[in-house]
């Protein structure tokens, strides 16, 4: 376990304001992540994973507390910046794909160059090379409905890819998933992690967490168990 | 740039997605566009007519009515309303007395009416009858060709004598030689002695029939409405119209026995003043047009803010995707602008279709001569992508806004 320190917060609170009642998602998390971790995120319902998630996938912003991104704080940012903050640092992977329906894969894939201002035919070349990642090469041209539900999640995995992220930050990626292609896309974050990516896992399924090697659990808003596991 | 071009990418992709409820909504603006451009073609084409019928008269000629306002007149009958009761009509004599005057060179007489035109079984209704002093060919432009104008003589003889013009002619005698043959104005027997043609550029008048005969046989068999003569005036070649309207005017004074103190109860209008309140009447009317357009537009444009609030609703889920890939608050709102100019200029250049083929009917069935000016195409297409921006910011403002969190979770 090596590597420098890449995430880092501290007392992380997230309060939601329902009606007249406030609830405490998160309470005091305190966290680090390395470069070239692989982590998954456990925890049952309204544990405040998914809230965790959010916040290190710069959506949300604390209510109080600090989260420190490859050395700049971010939980002080503005909406703008944290986009900033999200096309460079972050790749979202989420259970459900949010692919465009109406674009194609590659397409789909261009979308975070588009927004980091990267020139047509250079954001083209660099969408081929992620999709050719991920063992699409031969499907640029098919939209998310011509496609399975793994080939989906291929181009989700692409599209996060394609800005070179700091965090590959995953959200149940194999609940929409059976089996068999769950098996496949987990093998592709194995390969990933190898090949030095940082990837964050959020999920409730044990044995997809069994794949990471370090596995944080919540519960009630804190840290209820930090597990290092040895290589298998 | 690229920006753009993207934008209008994702918004035609869209609005692909949801063809019916985009075709409504451009079809709304398309009206609205189509009207603005047919009134506009409508407009520039009376003018030019009307540009056309002055140009065939001598550039010096000018008139003198009993009344002109010089504008849009609305009379409730009142005296207040109709100022023309206090000002006495034109007399012959008053036109004698001008043509005596040395910076005079014409003065025609003329007064107008309109009735059936008969020949043989051939009846035409309404046309257009004027009763003109002989000199009236030298003031008007154009040839009497085949055949010859009334003489002084005819004139003053009341002889029933008429020049029609090529339409007329063409109307009532198709290939018959038009010359020498007998027609019914009102009932009553003329020969035809000639056939006026306009100068070939004029196409608003010479477009509808026209019978001219002397004023006095006007007065002694057409029925029309009294006092209303009006004089064409032609300068003398070596007087400014100026000094001509001055002699006319202060000879006019003194026959009325007008003090210094009291405004003229006649009007002396140039081709210019008249060609003036002419383009006030249409600048009004086309005024009034565009008013009632925009509110045609106004109509599509509420309707792009319609399918945009839906388009942004349904789409919310792809906001929180874009915004997760790091979409900035500008960039969804130039998406959806976008996607709303896009949608209104579609609109705007199918209008502008409709209304060009609309203008080729308008200008097939009445021979208007109706135009499409080319600030009307830029001025049209300009306020279709505005009506977009405008009506499309309220619903694009709305998408920007939206927390990542809860677009991405919406179902």
């Amino acid at each position: 376990m090596s590597g420098e320190s890449l995430i880092r917060v501290s007392g992380l609170t997230r309060e939601y304001r329902m009606g007249a009642e406030t609830v405490h998602a998160l309470r005091g998390v305190d966290m680090e992540i390395r470069r070239n971790e692989y982590l998954a995120i456990m925890g049952p319902s309204g544990s405040g994973k998914s809230t965790l998630m959010n916040l290190i996938g710069c959506l949300d912003s604390p209510t109080c507390g600090e989260y420190w991104l490859n050395g700049v704080e971010v939980s002080q940012m503005q909406d703008d910046e944290l986009a900033r903050v999200r096309n460079r640092e972050i790749g979202f992977v989420f259970q459900t794909f949010n692919l465009l329906p109406r674009a194609s894969a590659l397409h789909n894939v261009e979308l975070p160059l588009i927004y980091a201002g990267m020139s047509g035919r250079e954001r083209r070349q660099h969408a081929a090379r992620a999709l050719e990642r991920v063992g699409l090469a031969d499907r640029m041209a098919h939209k998310p409905n011509e496609l399975s539900g793994g080939q989906r999640q291929r181009v989700a995995i692409a599209r996060a890819l394609v800005n070179d992220p700091s965090i590959l930050l995953a959200d149940e990626p194999t609940g929409n998933l059976d089996s068999s292609t769950s098996a496949e896309i987990m093998a592709v974050f194995e390969e990933l992690y190898r090949q030095g990516q940082t990837v964050v896992m959020v999920t409730h399924e044990a044995d997809i967490a069994s794949h990471a090697r370090r596995v944080v659990t919540l519960l009630d808003g804190v840290v209820n168990s930090d597990t290092v596991r040895e290589a298998a | 740039m690229t920006q753009l071009f993207e934008g209008v990418g994702i918004a035609l992709t869209s609005l692909r997605a949801s063809k019916a409820r985009a075709a409504l909504t451009i079809l709304g603006v398309a009206i609205g566009v189509m009207v603005v451009v047919v009134i506009g073609s409508m407009i520039t084409g009376i003018n030019r007519g009307v540009e056309d019928i002055f140009n065939q008269l001598g550039p010096r000629t000018f008139f003198v009515f009993r009344y002109f306002s010089g504008g849009i007149n609305v009379s409730d009958g009142s005296d207040e309303m109709s100022p023309w009761r206090r000002m006495p009509p034109l007399t012959l004599e008053e036109a004698i007395r001008i043509r005596e005057l040395p910076s005079i060179q014409r003065v025609v007489t003329e007064e107008g009416s309109s009735g059936p035109v008969e020949y043989g079984s051939t009846k035409l209704d309404d046309v257009p009858i004027l009763g003109r002093s002989p000199e009236w060919t030298i003031v008007s432009g154009g040839d009497v060709l085949p055949g010859r104008s009334y003489t002084r003589v005819e004139s003053e003889a009341s002889g029933r004598v008429v020049v029609v013009n090529e339409k007329l002619a063409s109307e009532l005698f198709g290939h018959v030689d038009p010359i020498g043959k007998w027609i019914r104005l009102h009932g009553v027997r003329h020969q035809v002695i000639g056939v006026h043609v306009p100068p070939p550029d004029i196409f608003g008048e010479s477009n509808r029939p026209q019978a001219i005969i002397p004023h006095k046989t006007f007065e002694k068999y057409i029925p029309y409405w009294r006092g209303w003569m009006n004089f064409l005036v032609l300068p003398s070649e070596q007087v400014t119209v100026q000094a001509a309207i001055d002699d006319v005017t202060s000879v006019l004074r003194s026959m009325r026995g007008l003090r210094p103190a009291e405004e003229n109860n006649f009007s002396v209008v140039t081709q210019d003043r008249l060609l003036d309140s002419w383009n006030q009447v249409t600048g009004m009317f086309f005024l009034v047009m565009l008013v009632l357009s925009s509110v045609g537009l106004m109509v599509g444009g509420v309707g792009v803010v319609a399918i945009m609030m839906i388009s942004v609703t349904e789409r919310t889920r792809e906001i929180g995707v874009r915004k997760a890939l790091g979409a900035k608050r500008r960039e969804i709102l130039w998406q959806f602008l976008v996607e709303a100019a896009t949608l209104t200029l579609v609109g705007g250049a199918i209008g502008m279709v409709l209304g060009a083929v609309a203008t080729e009917i308008v200008k097939a069935i009445t021979s208007m001569p109706a135009a499409i000016p080319l600030f009307s195409v830029v001025a049209a297409l300009a306020m279709s992508v505005f009506t977009g921006v405008v009506f499309g910011m309220y619903p694009a403002a709305k998408a920007a806004r939206l927390d990542p969190v809860e677009a991405l979770r919406y179902e």
